[in-house]
């Protein structure tokens, strides 16, 4: 167990007492998850890096709940000195997705900014360098949302060369090509293994 | 009178340019007025990838994503899944994941190196340096059966066991390393050419550098002391005794000093961890991996790669499949933002040297 | 005095193989690292295979360069470079795709961003597998290189002239926007 005084926990009670929303949790020692309402991602990052000494933005990451149709934003803050790591989370509307820049905060959240813009589709208000980053000519879905088959689209544009069909069983293709007799028991060893 | 602003694009096709990416450069006579970045040439879409594969499948992917250092990758991918699901791993296969990261991270330093004076012309470094990092290699071809990508660290483990002998054969390259150091010394890092070359070029301010998320060697070369090894210590680190090299100045020249120094340090902890490395199990067996779940849940771990904090953002939905595999190198942040913002009032023919001493890398910057 | 047994065919074809001969010991690589292959190159290049001993070495530029070393996958942005790089060079020109990928995507098939197989883009010559091939196996696909030429059977660049519209509809069905130059052939 984590002693009460220390770093984490800290942490948690300043964030608690300042926004009284939010669902605070210390998952193990150096680990303090944030869960908030979107709106106020903007003050909490603010009052995170003056007042907390959250000076560096470890990462920021976008994942895609489809099932829910939302997408979850995701910050991650290091405090250098308490070294204390917060995740904060936050959810926003999957369709037409918007949010605020934090790229006054930090200058490199706006590379992150421009790759869920291209990769989710997710408009950053105040950034003004999104538009094409990774991707050159891209026309659709954006590509990192669920619902865009990279195996349909891969197929669809792509050549695909035949070959790779029977590579499922690497054994019996090789027997295959050889004329090799293959014993019972070694013939559906693949199968046999996916049932154990 | 103000000179007339060019615009010159450096890659993606560039002998100097680190990879394949392009920088486009906005430039008064000699001096860059403004750098923009361009990447995406070696977008593989890794992370969509790994929506369509099982967790084993994973680990063969990611190693691919940082081609001169892979080993983090994979080390990223099984500490996370390890702490998602609260999975032990044995003491010995902790040590070994540690002589791995060591080996690897030697090795690049190694191409580093070449990199870093062939930026500058002095070809014969490369030479040396490509020709005793293959010594290393081969010594990863020995346990993994891999030169360059090993997909040896899984969850739960390693792949196998030590082969007989292995550990006499770390020290010999090891010692023999440590004898060229001399060597590259006097050709390089003694270099009165080098030194007027890098002092002074390429500063990161000081007081600005945690917070344009500069990381690994720039940051300790601004004099800063964080190093993720100290900070947060994974795998066995807290066990073994290092020094984390600074050094002040904020130029390519304390950069190349703190890698010099850190040089030493990785021979001195692979030293350590094969002096201690105890007997027992390399591997904690998971479940058949065809069927293998992890429970819903996610975490963010990180590893000091060379370049720097070298992150993997997991997200389980509690399927055989991961739900998001997030990759942030530190080149995300250094080959973009910090680079734009100290290419300018730099040379042209700085650029590459710049770009070499940040440890730009593209394809961990788009995967 | 000219053996006058020998015919016109004849003649062309004694001239060939003294230029074969020259060009295959002299084998300037465009140095564009495409894709991750690009890492076995240095060792390839430096002190302990050193290829140049086979005569071939780096160049900087494409118009001076023979051979298009394709290391690894190519995504699409690249793709359009890597065309018109290749458009560039000057003839003889030889293209070596490098790694599984190039020849059917590799561990990257489903990739919605990465090409499956390089011969529908632009003609290979030869091609080197595995993900990724060591040292020596690049050295190996050289020489096979070399031993097309000298036998006069390296001639991708020929047949893409002759067969352009093939390689042209199968190029821009993935490059969506063109702008691309033409150049004299």
């Amino acid at each position: 167990m984590l002693d009460k005084d220390c770093n984490e926990n800290k942490c948690a009670e300043q964030i608690k007492k300042t926004f009284q929303t939010a669902e605070v949790e210390v998952k193990r020692e150096k680990r303090v998850t944030v869960q908030l309402r979107s709106d106020l991602i903007p003050p909490f990052l603010s009052f995170a890096k003056e007042f907390m000494e959250f000076k560096h933005l470890s990462h920021m990451s976008c994942v895609d709940w489809v099932e829910d149709n939302e997408l979850e934003l995701v910050f991650i803050l290091w405090n250098y000195e308490q070294q204390v790591q917060i995740i904060a989370k936050t959810r926003i509307e999957r369709v037409n997705a918007q949010f605020v820049s934090v790229k006054k905060f930090w200058n490199q959240a706006e590379t992150y900014e421009r790759e869920f813009h291209e990769m989710y589709g997710v408009n950053f208000v105040g950034n003004d360098r999104l538009g094409e980053f990774i991707l050159e000519d891209w026309e659709g879905v954006p590509p990192m949302l669920r619902d865009f088959d990279s195996i349909k689209y891969s197929k669809e544009t792509f050549y695909q060369r035949p070959g790779r069909e029977d590579a499922q069983n690497v054994r019996a293709t090789i027997a295959k090509h050889s004329g090799e007799e293959v014993p019972g028991f070694a013939k559906d060893y693949t199968i046999r293994n996916i049932e154990d | 009178m103000r000179e007339k602003e060019t615009t010159l694009y450096l890659g993606p096709q560039h002998p100097g340019i680190t990879g394949n990416m392009m920088v486009k450069l906005k430039v008064a006579g000699d001096t860059i007025v403004k750098a923009e970045t361009h990447v995406g040439y070696l977008h593989r879409a890794f992370e969509k990838l790994m929506e369509n594969r099982t967790w084993t499948q994973c680990f063969p992917i990611v190693c691919r994503i940082c081609v001169p250092e892979p080993d983090p990758n994979e080390e990223n991918l099984a500490r996370a899944i390890e702490e998602i699901e609260g999975r032990e791993v044995p003491e010995r296969a902790k040590y070994i994941r540690v002589m791995v990261l060591e080996l690897a991270r030697l090795a690049s330093y190694q191409l580093w190196m070449g990199g870093q004076s062939g930026s500058m012309g002095l070809y014969t470094m490369p030479q040396w340096t490509v020709g005793d990092r293959d010594y290393i290699l081969d010594l990863f071809e020995e346990l993994t059966g891999g030169r360059i990508y090993h997909m040896y660290i899984w969850a739960g483990g390693v792949r196998r066991d030590l082969p007989d002998g292995l550990k006499g054969r770390v020290l010999n390259v090891l010692k023999y390393l440590e004898n060229r150091l001399p060597d590259y010394d006097k050709l390089m890092f003694q270099n009165a050419m080098f030194r007027k070359r890098a002092e002074g070029v390429g500063i990161i301010p000081k007081e600005k550098a945690i917070e344009w998320g500069v990381v690994g060697s720039p940051l300790r070369g601004c004099g800063i002391k964080h190093d993720v090894r100290i900070d947060e210590p994974y795998e066995v680190y807290d066990k073994l005794e290092f020094e984390v090299p600074t050094h002040e100045g904020n130029d390519i020249w304390s950069r190349a000093m703190v890698r010099r120094q850190e040089i030493e340090q990785s021979i001195s902890i692979i030293r350590q961890v094969l002096d201690k490395m105890p007997e027992g199990e390399y591997y904690n067996k998971i479940p058949n991996p065809l069927n293998w779940t992890i429970p819903a849940g996610d975490a963010f771990v990180k590893t000091e790669s060379v370049r720097g904090e070298f992150g993997y953002y997991v997200v389980s939905d509690g399927s055989d499949k991961p739900r998001r595999v997030h990759v942030r190198g530190p080149a995300y942040v250094h080959g973009v933002t910090v680079l734009e913002e100290i290419l300018k009032g730099a040379n042209i023919s700085d650029v590459s040297f710049i770009m070499n001493s940040l440890g730009t890398c593209p394809p961990e910057i788009e995967r | 005095m000219m053996n006058p047994n020998i015919n016109e065919k004849d003649k062309r074809r004694i001239r060939d193989i003294v230029q074969d001969f020259a060009r295959k010991h002299s084998l300037w690589v465009l140095a564009y690292g495409t894709g991750c292959g690009a890492i076995e190159i240095p060792p390839t290049m430096t002190s302990r295979y050193d290829a140049e001993r086979f005569g071939i070495r780096g160049s900087a530029t494409p118009r001076q360069a023979d051979v298009l070393l394709i290391t690894g996958y190519l995504a699409t942005k690249t793709l359009k470079r890597v065309i018109r790089t290749y458009e560039q060079m000057q003839a003889p020109k030889y293209v070596i795709g490098f790694g599984s990928c190039t020849i059917n995507g590799g561990m990257y098939w489903d990739s919605y961003n990465t090409i499956n197989a390089l011969d529908r883009y632009l003609p290979v010559d030869v091609y080197i597998n595995g993900c990724m091939p060591r040292p020596e196996s690049v050295i190996q696909g050289f020489i096979k290189l070399q031993s097309l030429i000298a036998e006069g059977k390296a001639d991708g660049a020929d047949k893409y002239q002759e067969n352009l519209e093939w390689y042209r509809e199968n190029q821009k069905k993935i490059i969506h926007n063109w702008k691309m130059p033409d150049y004299n052939w």
